[in-house]
């Protein structure tokens, strides 16, 4: 298809959505991409109230759901929530759930739209909050003049999303999971002596020389959230000079989760930053727990809520938000979380008795908010590059 | 030697082609005319090829670098060049550890082109096919890998613990990451050197021997300045390569060793195109001026040969020994140890992986490939079509690169202005960040750019091709460029007037003489087409279109089996390829 008409066949689509008038979105879906040559010019030039009293305010969807995700979502080798998730959806929705996992996530889209070129994805599943502040930081680059998520309003089920978990001020990314970034250890070395310390103080003591693998936080997850965590615990002003001190305690900082999770099971330090979650995966492939204790620094856990937005040019909108009040229902929630190895994002999800019993909640939980990363977090994340990295 | 009168020759030669084949042209009508241009047509396809696969989709992102909110500026640039940080710190340390990596690359790749080349035993031509394996093997197999054999509790420390001597602590470290660039690159050098080094005419080394010139000096010579443009083009492709790296230091170094491609990396991770762009605009700079410079020697360097009878090889055990002959086999057992230290064990320990989890022997990790093949959903990464995606374009690339590679390398060993210039652009796929063209190809080809009301696109498999081909043409360039630029010039025009067309001459006479470097062309385009990721994932969208280093990089979790098992899958069929692609390639030469 044209751009042309890719571009006035969303412009159609957004006077008419903004009127209320989901039907005629639904059912322009299935065949847009004849009908969108001969239709637009006369939808573009019309009011958006002029469109309410043209269509039939019906409750019809369209029948395609593009649900934009990481790669892991739907592939990862041991467990992923993405063919569950579809298969269930769609055993109760006249729809299909279609995929798209671009190897640069989100990027992907904003590039997209900094481009001046459409997209067919309807949601995306799997947002974090730094991601959120690039997509506000590249708005007016380019041909990204609109906003690229909608807002998700007063869906059903928002209300139980647990409290310190929304990291959007503006109400478009909706929760659906979090996992926290803490130490795992490995409680069998040193013969068996070996125990995590419990503060970051404590870490720093010269008895736990060269014993932490951390990661880069300009080029991994963990290793933002865990910089994150030294600037919550150290201030903005004293995390560097904290940071100094772990340098001179040897630790190791490699480049992403994958690589430092190899070094720590060939035992090279007995700690590593990883997730909370681990002793998940280590119970059901039957390995030693004891390589795989948890420890939470100064009894706090770093958060990673994952977030779910409508895209606001979605051809499906209705079906985007039933989708997105599916994904919060208690059951999908404990279904997600199991098959993500995460947490809810919700109080009262039906886990297993057992599942607390591997997956770990730190007493407490520390995050930033989007105005304080939005304010400082490529700041820290240089600061910290020129005093640690580069030669 | 007959070295003066070849070049007085050539120029005699050289000064009278124009008119002579414009007589011939006239003389000749039509077919003719085509002959003469089939060569620059296929230039032009390959110029053609390159604006739109490389140039246009490079230039989309190098823009963010002059361009700020629609006006050129500079500012990112100047930004980034009058930063001490990247430009003393990061570019710094990346020529140091990239220098030491080519050195290292060299020693461990030296004797191995030597033992391939002057000695022969059971095996030796599927060795010297596989020697490229380590090549395309994913980054992040290799830092498990040598995490597994090298690490505090690796395979190594253990040998030693057995027998009683101290363990070492040898990872994370700057050695580990020169070592791994070693690892990849090292095999590059080998097949470069031993190509030239099979391709030393035998004759003139007995010419030197038999005026008196003792086998040493008739091996500094007259072989070793035959093997010199191959070993510095070794040389220039590692340093190049290493130059570029990024996922080894991150994996086995650390962040103090973040090279200029990590700042990269990280900068397009912050959506800092200006930064990402003028950064990689620094490395490509640094790289593309290192490949001129390479290219003016590899010019200046050109020795002509007639080059017909190659050296006879010995058997790696002698029928008597000799106090040098011992010492010779000494010397390749001592490189043997180190090669199964340095490639063989990595490898060993990556397949231990695949069927062992804690010890215990397991098929586990082959199941899943099995069971993710039989139930995986439509959207989900399988083994099977990723091996068959990898196979059809790999063979794909190769139709596409052999052909353009020599090509540019006939029309590059003519004399003509500037040539070193086209030359080194003509590399340019070699020297510009994975990063920028992954980027490149996502704005300028997955989204398409606009023309005559109409917005083109180009994705999927075509896409994947032909990416495949630009990055793995250079390389069949390289290796077919040097020994064309050495063949007597004689025998081509000998044949040019015996009446032998241009293309005819190509085929007839300058291949056959240079074919060892077509075939090491060939298996190099197959491991890039292979080993590609960077390009290939962005092109493949998530879709059907997948390789097995995508499958690889998607198996990847928290557990090792699943990855290693598909990159033990990968291996295998790689090593099969190359085998397959030599012995074809020796049948095609005879």
């Amino acid at each position: 298809m044209t751009d042309a008409n890719g571009r006035s066949r969303r412009r159609f689509l957004r006077a008419v959505g903004a009127a209320g008038v989901a039907g005629l979105a639904g059912c322009s879906a299935e065949s847009v991409g004849d009908e969108a040559t001969t239709e637009p010019t006369a939808a573009d030039t019309d009011e958006p109230t002029a469109a309410t009293t043209t269509g039939e305010p019906t409750e019809s969807m369209a029948d395609t759901l593009v649900v934009a995700t990481y790669p892991p979502f739907v592939n990862a080798p041991s467990t992923s929530p993405g063919a569950w998730l579809k298969r269930e959806f769609e055993s109760e929705f006249d729809a299909t759930l279609v995929y798209q996992t671009p190897d640069s996530e989100l990027n992907y889209y904003i590039e997209r739209a900094v481009q001046g070129v459409d997209f067919e994805a309807d949601v995306y599943v799997g947002l974090d909050t730094g991601q959120l502040i690039d997509v506000d930081g590249q708005r007016g680059e380019g041909q990204f003049t609109d906003p690229l998520f909608a807002e998700a309003g007063a869906i059903e089920g928002l209300d139980a999303v647990r409290d310190g978990l929304q990291f959007d001020p503006r109400g478009r990314a909706v929760p659906f999971d979090t996992g926290y970034v803490s130490l795992v250890w490995n409680a069998t070395m040193d013969d068996g002596e070996f125990v995590a310390p419990e503060t970051f103080e404590e870490l720093t003591r010269s008895e736990f020389a060269g014993d932490l693998i951390a990661q880069n936080p300009t080029t991994s997850t963990t290793g933002e959230a865990f910089m994150l965590h030294t600037i919550d615990a150290f201030g903005a002003d004293g995390y560097l000079d904290y940071w100094e001190r772990l340098q001179d305690n040897g630790v190791t900082v490699l480049g992403n989760w994958s690589d430092s999770y190899s070094a720590y099971l060939s035992e090279e330090s007995p700690m590593i930053v990883s997730y909370s979650t681990d002793q998940v995966f280590a119970s059901a492939e039957g390995q030693d727990l004891d390589k795989h204790q948890i420890r939470f620094l100064n009894d706090q856990g770093y958060a990673n809520p994952e977030g779910m937005a409508r895209f606001a040019d979605s051809d499906a909108p209705r079906l985007a938000e039933a989708f997105m009040e599916f994904m919060l229902r208690p059951e999908i929630q404990a279904g997600i979380a199991q098959r993500n190895v995460a947490f809810p994002a919700i109080a009262d999800a039906p886990l297993p008795d057992d599942y607390a019993q591997y997956a770990k909640e730190p007493p407490e939980s520390v995050t930033f908010t989007y105005d304080d990363l939005e304010a400082s977090l490529d700041t820290w994340t240089d600061e910290w590059a020129r005093r640690f990295a580069g030669g | 030697m007959d070295r003066r009168v070849g070049a007085a020759l050539r120029r005699r030669v050289s000064d009278a082609r124009p008119g002579r084949l414009l007589r011939r042209a006239r003389v000749a009508g039509p077919a003719a005319l085509a002959d003469r241009f089939a060569l620059p047509l296929l230039a032009a396809v390959t110029a053609l090829l390159l604006a739109v696969l490389f140039y246009y989709p490079v230039a989309t992102v190098f823009v963010d670098a002059v361009v700020e909110g629609g006006r050129v500026t500079f500012g990112p640039l100047v930004e980034v060049f009058t930063d001490e940080f990247y430009l003393v710190r990061v570019l710094g340390f990346t020529a140091y550890q990239a220098l030491l990596s080519t050195l290292l690359s060299v020693l461990l790749g030296l004797p191995g082109a030597w033992v391939l080349a002057r000695f022969e035993f059971r095996g030796r031509d599927t060795l010297r096919s596989v020697t490229m394996v380590p090549f395309v093997v994913p980054s992040v197999l290799v830092a498990a890998a040598f995490y597994a054999t090298f690490g505090a509790n690796g395979t190594l420390n253990a040998a030693l613990s057995a027998v009683g001597l101290p363990e070492l602590d040898l990872l994370p470290s700057l050695g580990a990451v020169l070592v791994a660039h070693a690892f990849y690159n090292a095999p590059l050098v080998t097949r470069v050197v031993a190509a030239a080094w099979e391709s030393v005419d035998a004759g003139a080394v007995e010419t030197a021997r038999s005026l008196g010139a003792s086998r040493r000096r008739a091996f500094r010579d007259v072989v070793v300045p035959q093997l010199l443009p191959a070993l510095l083009t070794g040389a220039a492709l590692t340093f190049v390569f290493t130059f570029a790296t990024f996922a080894i230091p991150l994996a086995l170094g650390g962040s103090q060793y973040a090279t200029i491609e990590v700042f990269i990396y990280s900068a397009r991770r912050q959506l800092e195109y200006g930064r990402a762009a003028s950064l990689a605009a620094l490395e490509t700079g640094v790289s593309l001026s290192l490949m001129a410079l390479y290219l003016r020697y590899e010019r200046a360097q050109a020795a002509e040969r007639r080059g017909v009878r190659t050296l006879a090889r010995r058997s790696l055990w002698p029928d008597s020994w000799s106090r040098e002959r011992a010492a010779r086999r000494l010397a390749i057992t001592g490189y043997a140890v180190v090669v199964a230290l340095v490639f063989v064990a990595p490898l060993a320990s990556m397949l231990y992986a695949s069927v062992s989890v804690d010890g215990r022997f397991t098929l586990d990790a082959y199941r899943f490939l099995l069971e993710r093949q039989a139930t995986g959903a439509a959207f989900q990464v399988k083994p099977f079509p990723a091996i068959v995606n990898s196979l059809l374009f790999g063979a794909a690339a190769l139709a596409v690169a052999l052909p353009l590679g020599v090509a540019m390398g006939v029309l590059t060993t003519r004399r003509f202005r500037g040539r070193w210039l086209v030359d080194a652009l003509s590399m340019a796929p070699l020297a510009v960040s994975g990063i920028v063209v992954g980027l490149g190809l996502l704005r300028g080809l997955v989204f398409g750019f606009e023309a005559f009301g109409y917005r083109f696109t180009v994705t999927g498999a075509v896409a994947i091709v032909a990416a495949h081909a630009v990055g793995a043409y250079p390389f069949v360039v390289r290796t077919v460029a040097p020994p064309l630029d050495r063949l007597d010039r004689a025998l081509v025009e000998s044949a040019r007037a015996l009446g032998a067309s241009r293309a005819r001459t190509v085929l007839d006479v300058e291949l056959p003489l240079v074919w060892p470097g077509v075939v090491a062309g060939a298996a190099f385009a197959f491991a890039i087409s292979i080993g590609e990721f960077d390009a290939t994932v962005i092109l493949a969208e998530g879709g059907g279109t997948y390789t097995m280093p995508v499958a690889v990089e998607r198996f990847i979790g928290r557990r090792l089996g699943p990855a290693t098992a598909m990159g033990t899958v990968l291996l295998a069929v790689t090593a099969a390829s190359f085998v397959v692609i030599e012995r074809v390639g020796g049948e095609f030469r005879g």
